[in-house]
C-alpha cells in the first residue's frame, strides 16, 4: 500500500504524454502472466502437446481469452474501489462464504506451492542434484530472502531466468511445425473421449487460468495505487499480460507437439520434457529447459506463499505484513511458513513422482475455478459495487462461459472418475 | 448484550402469530455516542420493507409486529443512514492514516434505557466464530484447554464513519470506520490503556506516537507488562526515552527490566541524566524486592525545617499525590528519623520544627525485603506507604500503596473486559 514519492511523480506525469502514462501503469498485467508461466504452466502444456499434439489448442487458446476477461475484471475491481478481491468478497458475501472462497484459494495455491517445488526438484535432478537437497535448502533459503530481505529482489533476479522461456518461439521457427495442421486444430474443437483426455483438458485450462492469478493481479493493481483515470492504459497492461500467457502456452504446445509427439515420448521426467527443445539447443536442451523451469518455479514459489497468506488475513482482519514478527502477526507468518514447509516436505519423499504431481496440481486449479469465478463474476457486476465501471453484458457473459466450460470439464472429469469409466 | 449476528434474520411475525418476513438489517443514523436502531429493514416475499423500530417488539427468538404489516406505515431511510449489515459489517476498521487494522466481525447491540443502541464493533476472534455459529463449540474447547477465548470490541464511541469519497460508486465501498485519537486521548489514561490493549501491534504503536507524552506515560504504565515491553521495542527510540522519563521512576525500572539488555541500554542513555541514574539505581535490585517496586520519587524533609518551610517545600517540588501522603524526615546524611502525615503538617502551627511533630518510629524495609512482605505489612498497618532504607538507614526509596495493589488483590482483577467502558 506505500506510494512512493516516484509513484506520485509518476502520476502527475500521466497528463502529459499517453506513452508514458502506460509505461508508468504497466506491471502488473504483465508480471501475473509471468508469475503464471510457472512449473504447473511449462509442464503442462510439455505434456499436453506430447500426448495429443496439436489437439488441444482451440482449449488453450479459449482459455486464454477467457484469461484475459477475467483478469481486466480484476484489474478493474481493484482500480475502481481500491481493495483487494478478498476483501471485497469478505465485504459483499459476509463470513461464511469468505470461508468457502478462502478455502478454495488455500487449496489451489498449496497444490500449486507443492508443484512448485516438484518444479524446482526435477529441474535441478537434471543437474544431478537430489531432491533431498535441493527442496529443503531451496524453501530455507526462500523463507530467509522473503523474511529477512524482500521478494522483489528475486522476483527481479528470477524474470532473467524466465526469459530461457524465449527459447520455445525459436524453436517452433527451427522445427518448422506443420502450420496448418496447428491452425485448423486452433479453430476446430475436438476432445478425445476418456478419464485421460480430461485430465489434460482440465489442466490446460486450470494452468491457463489459475484462480492464484486473479488475487495477484487485483492485489497488484491495488498496490500499485492505479485508479480509475488510469485504468484505461491498465488495460493494455492487461492484454498484453494474458496474451503473453497465450502465447507461451501456444509455442510450447506448438513445439512438444511438433517435437515429442510424433517419437512418442510421453513425458513422465524433466529430461523428457527437456528433449522438445532439443532441435533448437542440442546437448544443450536439458540446460536450457532446467534453467528455465528453475527460475520459474523459484519465482512462483516465493510469491505464492507470500501472497497467499496476504490474501487470506485480508478477508479476516487479521496483521499481516512480512516485517512483523510471529507476535505481532501470528497467523500471517503461520500460514506463510506453514505454506513454505508443507509444500517442501510433500516433495521430499523419494516416492513422489514429480510430473504427475505437478498435473494432478494444475487439475486442482481447474477444479476450484469456477467457485472462485462465481465471486469475481457477481462482484464485478454488481452496481453498488462496481458504479458505472460495473461488467458489461458481453464480458459478463465471457465469463459465464468460461465459468461453466470449467465447470462441464471438472464434473465430468469427476463422474467419469466415479464411475470408473476411461 | 446481543449482537447483530444473533438478531439478524429472525422471523417477523404479525400480532397473530403470522410470519410475514425476516429481520434482514437494523438502520441508524450516526450521531452521538452510541446510536439508537431506528429502522427495521424486514425481508419479505414481495421484497425489503423499511419499519420504523418502534413498530416492532423484540419477543424470545422471534420480533412481533405491534399491528399488522399492511396497517404498518413503511418508513424512509433518510440519506445519512447507515444499515449495519449491509454498510458496517465485515468492514475494516482503519487508523486515522488509512492504514489497515482489524475487520468489524460482528456488532454488539445493547439495551439502553429501553432503546436498542450500537455500542460496539466485535473486531476479535469470538465475533468470527459467532457469525459460523461456532463461538460455543469454540468456547468449549478452549475451555478444555484451560484458556478463555479473547474478547475484541472497539466501543462505538471510539469509532466514526468515514465520508463516502466523493466520486465512489456507491456507499458500501467507501463507509470505512477509523479510531480517532483525538477522541482517545480525552479518556483516563486506565481506559486507555485497556483498549489499546485490545489492539493490533500497529495501532499501538499509532496510539502511543500520537499521545501527549503525560498521557502516554500514565496510559503505558496501566497496560499489561508484557505488552508494554512490545510497545516500548516498537516505538522509536526517542519517543521510547521520552515517555520513560514521564513514567514513575519505579514504572520505568520495571518495564526497563523486560526488555533486552542492548535494548535497555540504548533508552537509558537516551533518557534525562536526572530520571537515567534514579531508574539505573531500581534496576539493580530485584523484580520482585521492595528495592525493585519502590520509587526514587520521595518528599524528603530535613529535620531543622519549620512545618512553613516543610509547605513550601512541597509548593515547590509538586510531588504526586500518592508521594504526600507521607513526608518523612532525614538528618544530613539522608539518615530517616521519622514520617509525618501531610495532615499533621497542615494542622502544626508555621513555626513549629518539623523533628517535634514527626513520629520517630518509622515502619521501614530494606530494599531486599520480599515485595509481597511489604504488601503484607501495608496492609496489615493500613498504611499508605512505607520508606525503604540502606543498612546505615539512609532512605532510599518509598513503596507507596498502588505499587503492591495489585498484589492484594484477587488474581485477574485487573483484566477487567472492556465492557465497563463499553457502557
Amino acid at each position: 500500500m506505500i506510494r512512493t514519492a516516484a509513484a506520485v511523480r509518476r502520476r502527475t506525469r500521466v497528463r502529459r504524454a499517453s506513452i508514458l502514462a502506460f509505461l508508468a501503469v504497466m506491471g502488473p498485467g504483465i508480471i501475473t502472466g509471468f508469475a503464471g508461466n510457472d512449473a504447473g504452466g511449462v509442464t503442462t502444456y510439455t505434456a499436453v502437446g506430447a500426448r495429443y499434439g496439436f489437439e488441444m489448442m482451440w482449449l488453450l487458446l479459449l482459455s486464454t481469452a477467457g484469461l484475459l476477461v477475467i483478469q481486466e475484471m480484476c484489474a478493474r475491481m481493484g482500480a475502481v474501489t481500491g481493495k483487494g478481491l478478498s476483501d471485497l468478497i469478505r465485504e459483499r458475501f459476509g463470513v461464511r462464504w469468505t470461508i468457502v472462497a478462502m478455502l478454495a484459494l488455500l487449496i489451489a495455491n498449496g497444490s500449486n506451492i507443492v508443484a512448485e517445488y516438484a518444479g524446482i526438484a526435477a529441474s535441478l535432478e537434471l543437474f544431478h542434484v537430489q531432491r533431498i537437497v535441493s527442496v529443503p535448502i531451496t524453501a530455507v533459503l526462500i523463507w530467509v530472502l522473503v523474511v529477512f530481505f524482500s521478494y522483489r529482489i528475486v522476483e527481479r533476479a528470477l524474470f532473467v531466468l524466465v526469459l530461457a522461456y524465449i527459447a520455445y518461439p525459436i524453436s517452433a521457427l527451427i522445427v518448422g511445425p506443420p502450420w496448418g495442421e496447428v491452425v485448423r486444430d486452433s479453430v476446430i474443437p475436438s476432445l478425445p473421449i476418456g478419464q485421460a483426455a480430461l485430465i489434460a483438458a482440465l489442466a490446460l485450462v486450470g494452468t491457463t487460468i489459475t484462480p492464484y492469478m486473479q488475487f495477484y493481479i487485483q492485489a497488484s493493481v491495488v498496490d500499485k495505487g492505479i485508479d480509475r483515470d488510469q485504468y484505461r492504459f491498465e488495460r493494455v497492461d492487461v492484454l498484453l499480460g494474458a496474451i503473453l500467457t497465450g502465447l507461451n502456452g501456444f509455442f510450447i504446445v506448438v513445439v512438444a507437439g511438433a517435437v515429442l509427439h510424433p517419437a512418442g515420448i510421453h513425458v513422465d521426467s524433466a529430461a523428457d520434457a527437456a528433449q522438445a527443445l532439443g532441435p533448437l539447443a542440442g546437448q544443450q536442451a536439458q540446460l536450457l529447459f532446467g534453467v528455465g523451469l528453475f527460475g520459474a518455479s523459484l519465482l512462483a514459489a516465493t510469491i505464492m506463499p507470500l501472497s497467499t497468506s496476504y490474501a487470506i488475513c485480508e478477508a479476516f482482519g487479521w496483521e499481516s505484513g512480512i516485517s512483523k514478527n510471529f507476535r505481532e502477526a501470528p497467523v500471517f507468518m503461520g500460514l506463510f511458513t506453514l505454506l513454505v514447509v508443507a509444500g517442501a516436505l510433500i516433495v521430499l519423499s523419494p516416492s513422489v513422482p514429480l510430473i504427475p504431481v505437478i498435473l494432478v496440481s494444475q487439475n486442482v486449479n481447474g477444479l476450484l475455478l469456477p467457485i472462485v469465478l462465481v465471486f469475481i463474476l457477481k462482484l464485478a457486476g454488481d452496481r453498488r459495487i462496481m458504479g458505472d465501471h460495473a461488467n458489461g453484458r458481453v464480458s459478463q457473459w465471457i465469463g459465464i462461459g468460461t465459468a461453466i466450460g470449467a465447470s462441464v470439464l471438472s464434473i465430468a472429469l469427476v463422474a467419469i472418475t466415479i464411475l470408473g469409466a476411461g | 448484550m446481543p449482537y447483530l449476528s444473533e438478531i439478524q434474520h429472525r422471523r417477523v411475525i404479525e400480532p397473530n402469530g403470522n410470519e410475514v418476513g425476516k429481520l434482514a438489517d437494523i438502520a441508524v443514523v450516526p450521531q452521538g455516542q452510541f446510536p439508537a436502531a431506528q429502522w427495521a429493514i424486514i425481508s419479505t416475499p414481495s421484497g425489503e420493507k423499511v419499519l420504523r423500530w418502534g413498530d416492532l417488539a423484540q419477543e424470545i427468538g422471534h420480533f412481533r409486529l405491534r399491528n399488522r404489516l399492511e396497517t404498518t406505515p413503511d418508513a424512509q431511510l433518510p440519506a445519512d443512514a447507515l444499515r449495519l449489515a449491509r454498510d458496517l459489517l465485515d468492514k475494516q476498521i482503519v487508523d486515522t492514516h488509512g492504514a489497515k487494522v482489524v475487520r468489524v466481525n460482528d456488532l454488539q447491540l445493547s439495551e439502553v434505557d429501553g432503546q436498542l443502541r450500537l455500542v460496539g464493533a466485535d473486531v476479535g476472534l469470538r465475533g468470527l466464530l459467532r457469525r459460523v455459529g461456532a463461538e460455543t463449540v469454540a468456547e468449549r474447547v478452549a475451555g478444555l484447554a484451560g484458556r478463555r477465548l479473547p474478547r475484541g470490541i472497539i466501543p462505538w464511541h471510539l469509532v466514526e464513519p468515514l465520508e463516502p469519497a466523493q466520486d465512489a460508486p456507491a456507499k458500501t465501498a467507501a463507509v470505512r470506520l477509523t479510531i480517532p485519537h483525538a477522541k482517545l486521548a480525552l479518556l483516563h489514561p486506565a481506559d486507555i490503556a485497556d483498549i489499546v490493549e485490545e489492539m493490533t501491534a500497529d495501532e499501538r504503536i499509532a496510539v502511543f506516537q500520537q499521545l501527549d507524552l503525560e498521557t502516554a506515560a500514565e496510559a503505558l504504565q496501566e497496560v499489561e507488562p508484557e505488552m508494554q515491553a512490545a510497545i516500548v521495542s516498537d516505538l522509536p527510540e526517542e519517543r521510547a526515552a521520552d515517555i520513560l522519563e514521564e513514567m514513575d521512576p519505579d514504572e520505568a525500572a520495571d518495564l526497563l527490566q523486560d526488555l533486552s539488555e542492548e535494548r535497555r541500554d540504548e533508552l537509558v542513555e537516551l533518557m534525562d541524566k536526572e530520571e537515567a541514574k534514579d531508574v539505573e539505581e531500581l534496576l539493580t535490585h530485584s523484580e520482585d524486592s521492595a528495592g525493585g517496586i519502590m520509587t526514587t520519587d520521595f518528599v524528603a524533609l530535613p529535620r531543622e525545617f519549620t512545618a512553613a518551610q516543610a509547605i513550601d517545600e512541597l509548593r515547590a517540588k509538586k510531588p504526586d499525590p500518592q508521594l504526600t501522603y507521607y513526608l518523612y524526615v532525614v538528618d544530613g546524611e539522608g539518615k530517616l528519623e521519622g514520617v509525618l502525615s501531610l495532615r499533621d503538617l497542615v494542622v502544626a502551627p508555621p513555626e513549629t520544627k518539623v523533628s517535634d511533630i514527626m513520629d520517630p518510629n518509622v515502619l521501614k524495609v530494606d530494599a531486599e525485603t520480599p515485595k509481597e512482605e511489604v504488601a503484607a505489612l501495608i496492609a496489615k498497618y493500613d498504611l499508605l506507604g512505607l520508606p525503604v532504607v540502606d543498612a546505615r538507614k539512609k532512605l532510599l526509596g518509598t513503596v507507596t500503596v498502588d505499587d503492591v495493589v495489585e498484589l492484594m488483590l484477587p488474581r485477574g482483577w485487573k483484566k477487567r473486559s472492556l465492557r465497563s467502558i463499553a457502557r
